[in-house]
């Protein structure tokens, strides 16, 4: 197991710029998730990692050892892609032995160690299969089953889940999370979506246009987001945006840091509720999901999303209030300004 | 009644292959007699020279054919023998023929053709490098070996070709038929072979020169003097001044040289539909009155013995050379057995001259051949026997196929509209595919000779597949060809392979720039006709004069003769069916290629595969079910790739790189029209393609269910 190392990596294509200068440290054992929408460059970057693309500029360290110029062969990473690239040809057994194979590693050892990755992975009856009579769930636990009997250095995954359907997906996170433990190996993975970054990550790294906007652990991204963008792009449903004129206007925050551009607020911290900063709204849709409820509100021309136990009905009107310690404010570029809220967490994150 | 005095008019067609002044003047004689013979007109068609005598073969004996038609009198023998020609009726006007040109028109005491012109074959030289021409060979090697220098020649013609070396045959006293036998290997002839031997030895004479480079080195003035025909005077340079003369008198004999006698006349067809007007024309156009015509315009030698008083023809350099040269002439023989002369002729000349065998032991060997291949006459057979197996095979045949029919009948009832969809494609499969088949598969059961078809059963099989005629250390021999052949194919389609895949697998690469560009050019040789390919690469491959020898000289290799050796010739052909074959894989691998997902490669190279790796364990194997059709079918094509053994090699040395294509075409068109032992060869080859097919089948079927 390994630590890895990105410093200030460049790369465009042409006149494309990709990556504009990344700097990202992996702490050995971490499970770190590159995302960011489509075309920000997070595959670019786990393929820099990988080796399989050049830099412009920048290193990739491994264990302390600039790798640089270095082949991905000599890279010791192992890599599951999104098309899982399973070799066509040989069976899962000898799909599970060709990098054991390569790397002249003796017979026998080949033999018990695609027997342990098979079983790890629960794919010991399929061992004699073609990749083409595999269904897609299957072929991801074979491409995994690659990587893990490797016993690589670090393992990358680019978006590895996308190709399978929600339920499969779903179960394919928790053996994910589960072989993270076991293995207690170094992973990066890459995703557009948020909410496998959220459960599978120890730390996120979100991405866009090149550019890394914030890299903390899913709590912190979610709690103290860096930047409107970051805010908007993690959690479900999408963070309330207010605009101060409108916040001041209908009296809903009591008071506004200096340069506040935008009020941001999460669906759980509006409530319905009477007394100061109490705004009357209309409650236009009623999304149920069971044991809450996302309740789509509408005050004058502002549209804001709550999360309730027990919804109103719609066409209601009804009262509602902002939780004051979930506010956040972002100025006019979008930044965070930091509060009394971000005080009194860091606090108590500091015991 | 308008119509009816056309009706009663004779039309007289004639067939001809004449071109440029030859045909103009032949027309103005037509139009003249049509002038003057309105009820008895004459229409000239001009038939292509290429299949001349197989449209008059075709076309005669169907009642479709001319009533005259103009041809050398060589095959009087064979057209004879075979009903395309009628006797002509002498007449009082015979006199007035050039007896050199009248005699050999007869055959078995009767006459078949009137003379219109006679051709040989004289000795062209330029005035501006000698004034006299040499009358003796001691002279004309004398001069040789005054003129001789880097690329310059004294004397040049066709060494090798029989054509040629038959005037010195004649000169040292031998004759290709003696008392009706082939008499090749006689002491006249060995010596006249060893006077060649000694020219090229010296070299007095350039090697392996072909038509074509006899006539640059004439024209450049690098050969003072040449052996040709009156045809050489349309490719004399304009400018040159060159003179014509006789053949010189070989020293050692006293003899002059006597070329072979070619007379153009003019035949009687059979069922021609009136022959007392065409004969009428025939005595019109052969006579004094048309053959003036015919030698001032159409400059022709010809064969009324009045025209020659005329000082115009008379005194005209060329003409009159080769009218001096008509004494000393030998009528081309118009037997059949004529036709299986020249390819063992040609063979021991090149051998003698390539340093094969000694002239003695080729001519020997020539003479061994033709007299083996004279007496190869099969017995006919009843074909009853074959008849009742092949009813017997039809009948069960047909119950089989009727019997599981009549099981399939009410769906074919249903299926009636998809049928008749099929029908067209099947009936044109049927006429153009299986009748030939049938017709090709049949002839091979029969021996033919001058248009006759004997039925002699499996004879034709037994004759390729025994050993007893022919040893199989010989190059005419099956299974040394069957073997050629083979490794012909295992080694083409090895190289192709390897080559197209190596080069799509570079233009894969994509930091090569103008990737576009070079699969342009590499696809080239593909797109050009492999004629023209295979030309241009037996061009190069000469020994004197080819690109090959001279690259190679560049590295002081001393110039190889290609085709005088087997390995040599056999490379030659490969080289050049290689350079052909290799696109079509190239592009085969670069659409597989394009199939194979990037992300299998990425992955082999994070497992630690090295490139080497990745090719052998991953794109090599992914390639493999792309390429096995291609495979199979490039070992098809290759079996069976005519065109470059035919041009390139030739089958040099000695028939030895024929494949067995070729190998049933001379035995068609070359050995003496035996079409019923190459249709038995080409059954035989179709035999082993059939094996092939099942074995390939077996492979690929093998290579699906992986």
């Amino acid at each position: 197991m390994a630590t890895l190392s990105v410093q200030s990596v460049k790369k465009s294509h042409g006149a494309a710029t990709i990556l504009k200068g990344i700097s990202l440290d992996i702490a050995d054992g971490e499970f770190l998730v590159l995302v960011g929408p489509s075309g920000c460059g997070k595959s670019t970057l786990l393929r820099c990692i990988a080796g399989l693309e050049e830099l412009d500029s920048g290193a990739i360290v491994i264990d302390g050892a600039n790798v640089t110029q270095s082949e991905p062969r000599d890279r010791d990473l192992a890599m599951v892609f999104q098309s899982y690239a399973l070799y066509p040809h040989l069976t899962v057994r000898e799909n599970l032995a060709f990098g054991l194979k390569m790397r002249k590693t003796p017979p026998s050892e080949i033999v018990t160690r695609v027997a342990e990755a098979a079983r790890m992975l629960e794919i010991e009856p399929l061992l004699d299969r073609l990749p083409k009579n595999l269904s897609g769930g299957q072929r991801q636990r074979v491409a995994m089953g690659r990587a893990v009997v490797r016993r690589p250095k670090a393992f990358l995954f680019d978006e590895p889940l996308s190709n399978l359907d929600a339920s499969l997906r779903g179960q394919m996170r928790i053996e994910l999370m589960r072989l993270h433990r076991q293995l207690s190996a170094t992973m990066i993975y890459v995703t557009h979506d948020q909410v496998e970054a959220m459960t599978l990550a120890t730390r996120i790294a979100v991405m866009k246009a090149g550019e890394l906007q914030q890299v903390g652990t899913p709590d912190e991204l979610y709690q103290h987001p860096a930047n409107q963008f970051v805010a908007k792009f993690i959690g479900t449903p999408e963070m309330n945006l207010i605009p101060a004129d409108d916040a001041r206007k209908l009296a809903l925050v009591h008071s506004l840091p200096d340069g506040t551009a935008q009020v941001g607020v999460r669906a759980e911290d509006v409530h319905v509720g009477h007394g100061v900063g109490a705004a009357d709204a209309m409650v236009e849709v009623v999304e149920h999901l069971g044991w809450e409820a996302l309740v789509h509100l509408r005050i004058g021309a502002l549209a804001l999303v709550a999360r309730m136990k027990d919804p109103p009905a719609v066409g209601a009107r009804t009262s509602i209030t902002l939780d004051a310690a979930g506010l956040h404010f972002f100025d006019g570029t979008g930044a965070r300004i930091f509060s009394s809220n971000d005080r009194a967490s860091a606090q108590r994150a500091r015991p | 009644m308008l119509f009816a005095p056309a009706i009663l008019a004779a039309h007289v067609v004639l067939w001809h292959a004449y071109r440029g002044e030859e045909e103009r003047a032949l027309e103005h004689v037509v139009k003249t007699w049509n002038q003057t013979h309105p009820d008895e007109t004459v229409d000239a068609v001009a038939v292509p020279y290429d299949a001349y005598s197989q449209k008059l073969s075709a076309a005669i004996p169907r009642g479709n054919g001319p009533d005259l038609f103009i041809a050398a009198h060589e095959r009087i023998g064979d057209w004879r023998a075979s009903g395309l020609i009628q006797q002509v009726p002498e007449s009082a006007d015979d006199d007035g023929y050039l007896p050199e040109t009248f005699t050999p028109l007869h055959d078995g005491g009767k006459l078949f053709a009137l003379p219109l012109a006679f051709k040989s074959l004289a000795l062209f030289y330029r005035r501006d490098q000698l004034a006299q021409p040499p009358d003796t060979t001691d002279e004309l090697i004398a001069f040789a070996r005054q003129k001789r220098g880097a690329g310059k020649y004294g004397f040049a013609y066709e060494t090798a070709d029989f054509f040629y070396h038959a005037a010195w045959l004649h000169g040292f006293g031998g004759k290709i038929f003696d008392d009706g036998i082939p008499r090749l290997d006689s002491p006249e002839a060995i010596r006249s072979v060893e006077f060649v031997l000694a020219l090229d030895r010296e070299h007095l004479v350039p090697g392996d020169a072909t038509h074509v480079l006899i006539a640059q080195l004439f024209n450049e003035g690098n050969a003072a003097m040449t052996i040709a025909g009156p045809w050489f005077t349309g490719e004399i340079a304009p400018g040159v001044d060159f003179g014509v003369a006789r053949l010189p008198i070989v020293s050692e004999t006293g003899k002059r040289a006597a070329p072979l006698l070619s007379i153009e006349s003019v035949f009687l067809a059979a069922r021609a539909a009136s022959s007392q007007a065409a004969l009428r024309f025939a005595h019109f156009l052969t006579g004094a009155d048309g053959a003036r015509i015919r030698a001032i315009e159409g400059r022709q030698t010809v064969a009324a013995r009045a025209v020659w008083d005329d000082p115009r023809v008379k005194d005209d350099p060329i003409l009159g050379a080769f009218y001096r040269q008509l004494p000393d002439t030998i009528a081309t023989p118009s037997v059949p057995a004529m036709a299986l002369i020249w390819e063992p002729v040609q063979n021991a000349l090149r051998k003698v001259l390539r340093g094969a065998a000694t002239p003695a032991a080729a001519l020997h060997d020539a003479q061994a051949r033709i007299m083996a291949s004279i007496h190869l006459l099969p017995t006919p057979v009843s074909p009853l026997p074959y008849a009742i197996a092949l009813g017997v095979f039809c009948l069960v045949a047909l119950i089989y196929l009727s019997r599981r029919a009549a099981s399939r009948l009410g769906q074919a009832r249903k299926q009636r509209a998809a049928y008749a969809y099929l029908a067209p494609a099947a009936i044109s499969m049927a006429i153009l595919v299986f009748v030939p088949f049938a017709v090709g598969a049949s002839m091979s059961l029969y021996h033919h000779q001058a248009g006759r078809f004997t039925f002699i059963g499996l004879q034709n099989f037994i004759s390729i597949l025994s050993l007893r005629e022919i040893p199989i250390t010989d190059p005419l021999s099956f299974y040394f060809t069957l073997g050629v052949t083979i490794l012909w194919t295992v080694a083409n389609v090895t190289l192709h392979v390897i080559l197209g895949v190596s080069l799509a697998l570079l233009l894969r690469n994509p930091l090569l720039k103008l990737r576009g560009v070079y699969r342009v050019l590499l696809i080239i040789p593909w797109a050009v006709p492999n004629y023209i390919t295979a030309l241009i690469w037996k061009g190069m491959f000469h020994r004197q004069f080819g690109a090959i020898n001279g690259l190679l000289s560049l590295f002081g290799i001393a110039p190889v003769s290609w085709f005088s050796h087997f390995a040599t010739s056999f490379a030659a052909n490969l080289a050049t069916n290689v350079w052909l074959g290799f696109p079509f894989m190239m592009v085969v691998t670069l659409g597989a290629l394009s199939r194979i997902p990037k992300e299998l490669e990425e992955a082999a190279a994070l497992d630690g595969a090295s490139a080497w790796e990745r090719l052998r364990h991953i794109i090599l194997p992914l390639l493999r079910p792309a390429l096995l059709p291609s495979v199979i079918l490039g070992a098809v094509w290759t079996f069976n790739m005519f065109n470059i053994v035919f041009l390139v090699s030739g089958g040099e040395p000695d028939g030895a790189t024929d494949i067995l294509v070729s190998q049933a075409y001379r035995w068609a068109f070359v050995r003496g029209s035996r079409y019923g032992y190459a249709a038995a060869y080409a059954v035989l080859i179709f035999l082993v393609l059939v094996i092939w097919s099942a074995l390939a089948r077996r492979l690929s079927d093998k290579e699906a269910e992986a």
